[in-house]
């Protein structure tokens, strides 16, 4: 069936099975492989995206239920000029990245805090990374990276903004 | 070495920018034309003859290309280190549920999972063994291949340490201390499931590009299985998605099935398991029962060590010698003994199997011994820390094994470290008195450890790295040893560019890859830093000699005269010249920029029948501190804080290092606290993460690490390593706390809620329900 | 080949047109947070999936007089950030907190967790102790029955096939009441309800308990309140000893009902205690007011 949304700031139409899930769709038919499959039972945040820019787990999400609605995948977070945020920087400056395939997942559940919170504490932090598993880090240096770019965004008049 | 410049400062990981943006390409993402899809038929039963096996129903099913069984391979698709009982897939029997039978390529994933459901498998249930106690019985079902000697089959190997004669010694002691312990299995969990993709060659061979720690080893299998030589097959190991040790046998055998597929197919076949497939099949933390007595006199010194113990490697022995082999040796704690003896026996059930996983059998030991020193202490009435400080290894020891230990053993100074950063002695003293009735405890505990670093006596161990310079001025390194997450591609590139004295932006280190990089032994033990490092240590060395030639000619100096300030070379009296000027005046004068650095670890010896030698060159050492509160009426532990302190030898990538050890860390709380990938009569009980518990953002405490940088000589820079030791405490610091906060000893991982309540475990009836069914399904 | 189809219901009229239209078995989607685990491990049992997340009325939470109304859409996250769920019955919102993770929680619906019946749902044990009521509509027209009678078992509810459960309603519990919710799992986020309870009480001007409703999740086979254990409280002075006494008397209910089974002597202790806990919290301590 004909699925029209916005997709990164674009709109798109793609033409998809209607039994499929929106990880599915973005791996398979727009060929996004940044959004990880890793349990497909919504346990391990891998999948995680920007739905009307709440975090959600793709694997969870029908595929035709994206219709009409604004999907942001790690794909469509950067700098204006195409490069890292100042969350991306974050996670690179302070070692937050290890094999890294829980990492867009982090990234994105971090836009995903930091747009309705512009200073949570480390707990309101762990809080909202709770549904995104890291076997690697021990999640303190992705910690540390949210927290750094939320004080670096309170302290911009304008903070940088994850559009292109 | 205070002049440093880019070795022990704040750096960026190498491959950190393609991750945060979500550009790195793992197996699972990699596709190209014409790609098929596989998908393994596997064993719902846990011990099985395989009586007829017809894959012709597949390849009718539309969009099936090909199926291969281990009749497509050399010698039934035999293979496995040290002992060979693997198959790339089963040949005649079945040993486990999940064990590979036949693998089906076709045009979708949902096509090949149909070829898989339509083949024709009868089997016939043989009897199984799943407590490893009742493995060596007479009447015991043969698991493991035939063997000559006249020892039982199922009868794996036998691993001691013997210093004197504790049974003596034990009587004479003034407190005796003898208890059982016992660890379960545990899950690598990676995040990236297990996968490959395989592409036939022109000329009839296979590249192979796999989610694995040591590409050596597939490469050198799949050459025996398939048949080929040594050029025809190539094993590329792309960016991986965490392995902790556990992509290694189960993936070899991803890597022999795609491989034959694609040759047959003459496609490329990606192969990418589900999660609930990933946990079915693959190896896990091998379960260990110990008994563990030890003896002290009242004045507080350790006197004698007696440690037997039963591991369980369930239907494959996989890298269980290994495992075995390195629990032995560290059994018995960090400590000095009169009289020490160790006996691991090790053996073959139908459960699941156990193979590498990040501390290899150290995890396992030291979470008995850590708590049986526990005990001794409790029972000296002395300081658990304190007496830990007393007796543990100095420089000067020498170790229950017959070694001298003459350098970088920084053990003492982690523990006087993390007692200072916990206020270990106030703590006891408030804990010691909280009131009785109080249904929510405060506890704090200690566990120190030491860690052989790399394989050890285990093998051969040397490394080779390779470094070039190209027209545009970039380095490029190889290296046989692989980064599945670690940072280690960050280490070879700090200790590059040190040596050259130039940016770290200027080198990129390739992937590892067969074709180009030199075998190296595998990329395990946590040697990654000393072997690898140094040889890609030697080979800038190499390479910097014929740089420094080129300067001096430039400069019209000896080349004793010439010296570097950044990138820049200066000599006596001329102005300086820039690196890119005297590469550029290397190439003219027609000297070679490429080198080859080779590193072998120093000479060491092991008397497998004596339980006697030099074990490992080098030690990790480190001391953990865990506070926990426990709710006594729910069983419910909160660790609320954890300070850690190893001694790494030189910090090299000091974010990569406590990267290391918070993660280390997570891996030992969710040992300690839940994680216990229970088996019910072969089939395993948790399959997903909705299930199979591991710590979240919300279990991990605040932890404070340090290091104590005890150099070590011979590492590159003095590093040591950190990798595998990070998670070897935590456990057994977990459950001295829960002890302290109690008064009762857990000594069955995990101290999940109804043990810490209950101090008993319950048991649940099991079902071989969800095994079956994701097997066919998902 | 799709396994099943999709379709997006404009209305709620539409949805119980779709539900029901002859030979397609139709069943609603909403957050997706359950069907997708289910046929993880199930082989598909629908011909399609009825999305009813974007009707207006089921998304909604209202109080109209003293009566609280809230759609079968309405996630757990939108309840979290709810003033009249926060101040009507901050004990539904605390559960709510507890599930999953924020992304879980971002797209899982009252109506899903209710109509899935896990015996660890967390929205259950408060939703049974507000008495909520749930609306179910089909073509023959609209009933209602209480959420703790729909509830038959685990993963097995009154619901037909065909009929679509629309919203809930419950009556805003006394003014001064105050309430709890307490779980108990393994793990401190995204963990499944080893045990919990949800309660709710009041006591009179002369101190009595004059309103009490006790409901533990993960206990027995559907959330239920306990008649008995609040018959211990009710018209006496709460004390320790009386909340002592429920405590027991829930713990007897509890073996009475599912017999000693693996877990019994875990949950016995824990059960009592997260009673008692909850209780003197509602009683003795501060709770969470209603209002």
């Amino acid at each position: 069936m004909l699925i029209n949304f916005i997709l990164n700031h674009n709109p798109v139409s793609v033409d998809a099975p209607a039994d499929i899930t929106l990880l599915a769709l973005l791996r398979d038919h727009f060929k996004l492989t940044g959004t990880k499959e890793a349990c497909e039972v919504g346990e391990c945040g891998a999948c995680s995206v920007l739905l009307d820019g709440e975090l959600a787990n793709s694997c969870l999400v029908a595929a035709p239920s994206v219709m009409g609605r604004d999907v942001v995948t790690i794909e469509g977070i950067h700098a204006e000029d195409g490069g890292p945020n100042d969350l991306q920087r974050n996670f690179i400056e302070k070692g937050a990245v290890q094999c890294g395939f829980c990492i867009p997942g982090m990234v994105i559940a971090g836009e995903a805090l930091l747009a309705i919170k512009s200073e949570p504490s480390r707990l309101e932090i762990r809080e909202a990374l709770a549904g995104n598993l890291c076997r690697c880090t021990g999640y303190m240096q992705i910690v540390d990276a949210i927290e750094t770019t939320a004080k670096g965004r309170a302290e911009k008049p304008h903070p940088e903004k994850r559009e292109n | 070495m205070t002049n440093l410049k880019f070795v022990g400062h704040p750096a960026q990981r190498v491959d950190a920018l393609d991750k945060v943006m979500g550009k790195t390409k793992y197996v699972g993402d990699m596709s190209l034309p014409g790609m098929l899809y596989a998908r393994t038929l596997r064993s719902e039963l846990p011990h099985a003859r395989i009586v007829k096996l017809d894959t012709s129903p597949a390849l009718k099913v539309p969009g099936v290309v090909a199926v291969v069984t281990s009749a497509d391979f050399v010698n039934h698709s035999n293979f496995g280190f040290p002992i060979s009982d693997m198959y790339m897939l089963a040949y005649e029997k079945v040993r486990y549920v999940g064990e590979g039978i036949a693998s089906v390529a076709a045009e979708t994933p949902e096509a090949a999972l149909e070829g898989v459901n339509a083949i024709i498998c009868e089997m016939e249930p043989l009897p199984a063994v799943f407590d490893m106690a009742h493995a060596l019985d007479p009447d015991a079902p043969q698991i493991g291949p035939d063997r000559s000697d006249g020892k039982h089959p199922n009868y794996i190997g036998h691993y001691p340490v013997y210093k004197g004669n504790p049974q003596e010694k034990l009587p004479q002691c003034d407190v005796v201390v003898d208890q059982n312990y016992e660890t379960v299995m545990q899950e690598h969990a990676y995040l990236e499931t297990e996968g490959g993709l395989a592409i036939p060659t022109p000329e009839g061979g296979v590249v192979v590009y796999l989610s694995c720690q040591s590409p050596f080893i597939p490469r050198n299998d799949l050459c025996k299985v398939l048949g080929l030589p040594a050029d025809r097959v190539r094993v590329i190991v792309p960016p991986v998605g965490g392995s902790f040790g556990g992509k290694d046998d189960l993936n070899y055998q991803t890597a022999g099935q795609v491989a034959a597929l694609a040759l047959k197919a003459k496609r490329p076949v990606r192969m990418t398991f589900s999660r609930e497939e990933s946990i079915i099949a693959s190896y896990k933390r091998g379960s260990m029962r110990m008994n563990i007595k030890l003896g002290a006199d009242q004045d507080g010194t350790l006197r004698a060590c007696e440690f037997r113990s039963l591991y369980d490697s369930g239907a494959y022995s996989s890298q269980s010698p290994f495992t075995s082999w390195r629990a032995s040796i560290h059994a018995m704690g960090a400590y000095r003994y009169e009289d020490c003896t160790v006996d691991i026996d090790t053996v073959y059930t139908n459960t699941g199997y156990a193979g590498a996983y990040r501390g290899f059998g150290n995890t396992e030991v030291c979470s008995g011994i850590e708590q049986a020193i526990d005990e001794m202490a409790d029972a000296l009435k002395m300081d658990p820390l304190e007496f830990r400080l007393k007796n543990c290894l100095k420089v000067g020891d020498v170790t229950p094994h017959g070694q001298l230990l003459s350098e970088s053993v920084g053990l003492s100074d982690c523990l006087l470290a993390v007692r200072k950063m916990s206020d270990w002695d106030r703590k006891r003293k408030e804990f010691a008195n909280q009131s009785p009735s109080s249904e929510k405890r405060r506890g704090v505990g200690v566990s120190a450890l030491f860690h052989g670093t790399s394989l050890g006596a285990e093998g051969l161990d040397e490394a080779t790295a390779t470094i070039e310079i190209h027209a545009d001025n970039q380095v490029t390194l190889t290296s046989g040893l692989t980064d599945y997450g670690t940072g280690a591609r960050t280490v070879y590139t700090l200790i590059a560019a040190e040596i050259l004295g130039i940016q770290p932006e200027r080198i990129k280190v390739h992937n590892p890859d067969t074709n180009t990089a030199k075998d190296s032994g595998p990329t395990v033990a946590s040697r990654t830093t000393i072997l690898a490092g140094n040889s890609v240590r030697v080979a800038a060395q190499n390479l910097l000699q014929n740089l420094d030639w080129a300067a001096a000619d430039l400069l019209k100096c000896d080349v004793y005269q010439v010296h570097r300030v950044s990138e820049d070379y200066i000599g006596p009296s001329k102005e300086p010249v820039s690196w890119d000027i005297v590469v550029k005046h290397a190439r003219e004068m027609g000297l070679v920029l490429s080198a080859f650095g080779r590193w072998s670890a120093p000479q060491i010896h092991w008397d497998e029948e004596k339980g006697t030698g030099t074990p490992y060159f080098a030690y990790h050492f480190g001391a953990q501190v865990a506070e926990v509160e426990v709710d006594l009426k729910t069983g419910h532990t909160d660790v609320i804080n954890i300070w850690a302190v190893h001694d790494i030898g030189k910090v090299i990538f000091p974010q990569g290092a406590y990267g290391q050890l918070y993660g280390g860390i997570s891996h030992g709380l969710g040992y300690g606290l839940y994680e216990d990938l229970d088996y019910q009569n072969g089939y395993a009980q948790s399959i997903n993460f909705d299930t199979y518990l591991i710590p979240t953002a919300m279990d991990m405490p605040e932890i404070q690490g340090g290091f104590v940088e005890a150099s070590f000589s011979a590492g590159p820079f003095g590093a040591k390593n950190i990798a595998e030791p990070a998670m070897v405490p935590t456990a057994p610091a977990i459950l001295n706390a829960i002890a302290n906060a109690t008064g009762r000893r857990i000594r069955k991982l995990p101290a999940n809620l109804e043990r810490v309540m209950l101090g008993k475990e319950l048991t649940k009836k099991g079902s071989p329900f969800s095994c079956k069914v994701a097997l066919k399904i998902t | 080949m799709a396994k099943y189809d999709y379709v997006l219901a404009k209305s709620l009229d539409h949805a119980v047109e779709l539900l029901n239209e002859s030979g397609i078995r139709s069943i609603p989607l909403a957050g997706g947070t359950d069907i997708y685990v289910a046929i993880r491990v199930n082989p598909v049992w629908f011909d399609r999936l009825v999305d009813i997340r974007r009707i207006p009325e089921l998304n909604k939470v209202s109080l109209d007089k003293d009566q609280v109304k809230f759609g079968a859409a309405v996630t757990f996250s939108h309840a979290i950030k709810n003033p009249i769920l926060l101040k009507v019955a901050p004990f539904l919102v605390e559960a709510c907190k507890t599930i999953g993770g924020p992304a879980v929680r971002n797209c899982g619906t009252f109506g899903g967790n209710v109509s899935n019946a896990a015996a660890c749902a967390d929205s259950l044990p408060s939703l049974v102790c507000l008495e909520a009521v749930a609306h179910l509509c089909s073509p023959k027209g609209q009933r209602q029955v209480k959420v703790e009678n729909l509830v038959k078992g685990p993963h097995e509810t009154q619901i037909e096939t065909g009929e679509l459960l629309t919203h809930f309603t419950f009556q805003v519990p006394p003014k001064n009441a105050k309430s709890c919710f307490i779980k108990i799992g393994r793990r401190k986020a995204q963990s499944i309800s080893r045990l919990s309870i949800a309660v709710i009480g009041a006591v009179n001007p002369a101190g009595m308990v004059d309103y009490i409703r006790v409901c533990p999740g993960a206990a027995v086979a559907t959330p239920v309140r306990f008649p008995q254990v609040e018959a211990v409280l009710l018209g006496k002075k709460p004390n320790k000893e009386s909340i002592t006494a429920a405590s027991e008397q829930l713990v007897a209910d509890m073996i009475q009902s599912t017999g000693r089974r693996w877990s019994t002597e875990y949950k016995e202790i824990t059960l009592k205690a997260i009673a008692e806990r909850s209780l003197t919290k509602i009683f003795l301590e501060d709770g969470h007011h209603v209002n």
